[in-house]
């Protein structure tokens, strides 16, 4: 019979599997310990912990990989740093990877060598999920999102129902009663995936119905925490039902609803799973399709019913992971009066906080507003009434910073701006 | 029986230990190249190959990043440190291979390169060792390989000053020594620079994060 392998085996197994070249060269001599990328995280800007700096975080993985791979582990370890993984060492990866950084890649567009940090760090995660030390929350919403796929039919009903609610929701707010929420549509040209929540589905509807747009919604949820977790099965899993649902549907587009993650897993990392590639549909964000609709006229729109002052904050995962900077500002330039710019943006933006799984983690809440300062303060810093963010996570860490830094501004969605700044060709509204 | 030392010091002892460096070199690059590559799937964005133009154009604009705009001080002497390096390496090819080219001006003009390399290193050092975000993560080849660097500025400033055999000699034995410990030292990271800013490129270049996007 096989000895059981010990957590730290294990452990050292899995850092095994996914040391790439990528991987290699992140924990490798790169990176010089120059300390540019320092202040460069939120993290550290708020707190002046040297311990939880981009590198020093970084270091705790890198030294146990050099342990494995430099050419000094076996005669001078310690000359490098490298170090035999313990127990006590996979604790502190937690802290690590898990609740000191939320990969908003920020260190590693500010790094003169190229250190991808949030790679080292995300290898770490998915070695804890591999050992069962990752933060059970993100295990039980990755699980729940699975297991809703296994149990489809006892949701069903009761999210037919919610979403006929919805409708007729709708049906008065545009005064059509023929105005639809499709679900199971085949043929559509968008399958839309929105999150759990009215508030994802009712100012898409919305703007689907001003655009009379072909669109359907399926079962499932964008949300997939199994990225969070760096865990590829579970990662897979979630998107698989999404992409499978696109295929039965025989849809154009699936058109992911404003949320960070799940744009950038359908986008970028989902490719990297599927051997059936490419797709017979793309994969869009509403931001870009609301950018269309406005750019090409198919909706129109009237900045003066968005009489307030608006900041955008660009959500890393859409912005500096997926490179969507152009279209949310587009959109702000026709659907409001007073865009003001936070400093700095686009790829430059500071993390909300909440990235990286963390605001669905209560026990860590202290970091996470601690680690939100800098947003705040680039918030305040604009006086504007309003801050969009199209990214969940985002809205709901802005709403929490919003309320503990008494900033005193209205949290946004890009959707329910762009709804209320929609002229209805009826001119009803 | 010197003369022969110097000569000795001067081309044969180079010539080993830059054979012994490039073949760890390629080691670490045949190691590294064995290795699985996850490449991007998703449909291009933006244009990978500009994506990498631009990432190491990066380097030489320091108003391309946060972290070398506000702290252009420390870009200023990453410049001058890597100049310095770069006269010192040159020197090690000019004077035993190109004696021609080693005019007194161009010799003092390299002094200089390296003299400003010398005095950014010492800073570099004293940073390391006072600045607590960087004394935490630091381990013995850091301090080392800095100090080691300052010993080749040292020995190569005087060795162009003076022209003299003596520091001759010692400047191509510590470049001799240098050439045999980077291969194991963080003074290695140019070899995984090269590799990392083609890795940045092609993501952030194929997602259309920089460089520009595609229409």
């Amino acid at each position: 019979m096989e000895e059981q392998k010990t957590l730290v085996e294990q452990a050292k197994e899995e850092l095994e599997k996914r040391f790439s070249r990528t991987l290699a060269v992140a924990a490798s001599n790169l990176c010089v310990h120059c300390g540019l990328c320092v202040d460069q995280c939120h993290y550290f800007v708020a707190t002046r912990d040297p311990h939880i700096s981009p590198v020093a975080k970084a270091e705790q993985v890198r030294r146990v990989v050099k342990a494995e791979h430099d050419w000094l582990r076996r005669i001078f370890p310690w000359w490098t740093g490298a170090k035999e993984l313990t127990e006590e060492d996979l604790d502190k990866w937690v802290e690590a990877a898990f609740r000191n950084c939320s990969m908003c890649q920020r260190c590693v567009v500010n790094c003169p060598l190229g250190v991808d940090t949030p790679l080292v760090l995300a290898t770490a995660r998915g070695v804890l999920t591999a050992v069962g030390k990752a933060p059970e929350i993100l295990v039980q919403l990755a699980d729940a999102a699975i297991a809703r796929e296994e149990n489809l039919e006892f949701f069903k009903d009761f999210y037919l129902e919610q979403i006929k609610e919805l409708e007729a929701e709708l049906q008065k707010k545009v005064g059509d009663p023929e105005a639809r929420i499709p679900v199971d549509v085949e043929g559509a040209r968008f399958l839309y995936v929105p999150l759990s929540g009215a508030h994802t589905i009712m100012p898409a509807a919305e703007i689907f119905y001003h655009a009379g747009e072909s669109w359907t919604l399926s079962m499932f949820e964008a949300a997939n925490y199994g990225i969070f977790l760096n865990d590829p099965v579970r990662s897979k899993r979630i998107t698989e039902r999404i992409i499978r649902e696109a295929e039965r549907l025989k849809v154009q587009e699936i058109i992911i609803t404003e949320c960070g993650h799940a744009y950038a897993v359908s986008r970028w990392e989902a490719p990297k799973w599927f051997k059936d590639q490419p797709w017979n549909f793309r994969v869009r964000s509403i931001l870009e399709v609301m950018d269309e609709y406005i750019q090409t006229g198919r909706i129109q729109v009237d900045p003066a019913r968005n009489p307030f002052s608006v900041t955008y904050h660009d959500s890393c995962n859409l912005g500096r992971n997926s490179g969507l900077f152009d279209e949310p500002r587009r959109i702000l330039a026709a659907c409001v009066e007073d865009f003001r710019e936070m400093t700095p943006n686009r790829e430059r933006n500071y993390c909300c906080g909440g990235g990286g799984g963390l605001v669905a983690i209560p026990e860590w809440q202290d970091i996470r507003l601690e680690a939100g300062k800098p947003k705040a303060d680039q918030i305040r810093a604009t006086g504007a009434e309003a801050v969009v963010a199209s990214c969940d996570n985002c809205r709901h860490q802005l709403g929490e910073i919003n309320e503990h830094y008494g900033l005193n501004v209205r949290v946004m969605g890009m959707a329910e701006l762009v709804a209320n700044a929609i002229v209805p060709k009826n001119g009803k509204k | 029986m010197e003369d022969r030392f110097l000569e000795f010091v001067k081309f044969d002892l180079q010539i080993i230990a830059l054979s012994v460096f490039a073949l760890l070199y390629a080691l670490k690059v045949y190691q590294l190249m064995k290795l699985p590559w996850p490449k991007e799937m998703g449909p291009r964005r933006g244009s990978e190959e500009l994506g990498v133009v631009y990432s190491f154009a990066w380097l030489f604009f320091p108003w391309s990043m946060s972290s070398t705009t506000q702290h252009l001080g420390r870009w200023v002497e990453f410049a001058l440190y890597h100049l310095g390096a770069g006269a010192a390496i040159l020197g090690t090819f000019t004077i035993p291979f190109w004696p021609a080219i080693m005019t007194r001006p161009v010799s003092l003009t390299m002094a200089v390169l390296v003299i400003g390399g010398f005095i950014v290193g010492a800073i570099k050092l004293a940073r390391r060792i006072l600045a607590p975000e960087l004394r935490v993560v630091s381990t013995p080849d850091d301090y080392f390989s800095l100090a080691a660097v300052e010993v080749f500025f040292f020995f190569t400033a005087m060795a162009l000053i003076t022209e003299a055999r003596g520091w001759m000699i010692a400047y191509f034995l510590i470049t001799a020594a240098f050439l045999f410990y980077v291969p194991f030292s963080k003074i290695s990271h140019y070899v995984y620079w090269f590799f990392a800013r083609v890795f940045f490129g092609l993501r952030y270049g194929r997602r259309g994060i920089i460089a520009g996007k595609k229409a």
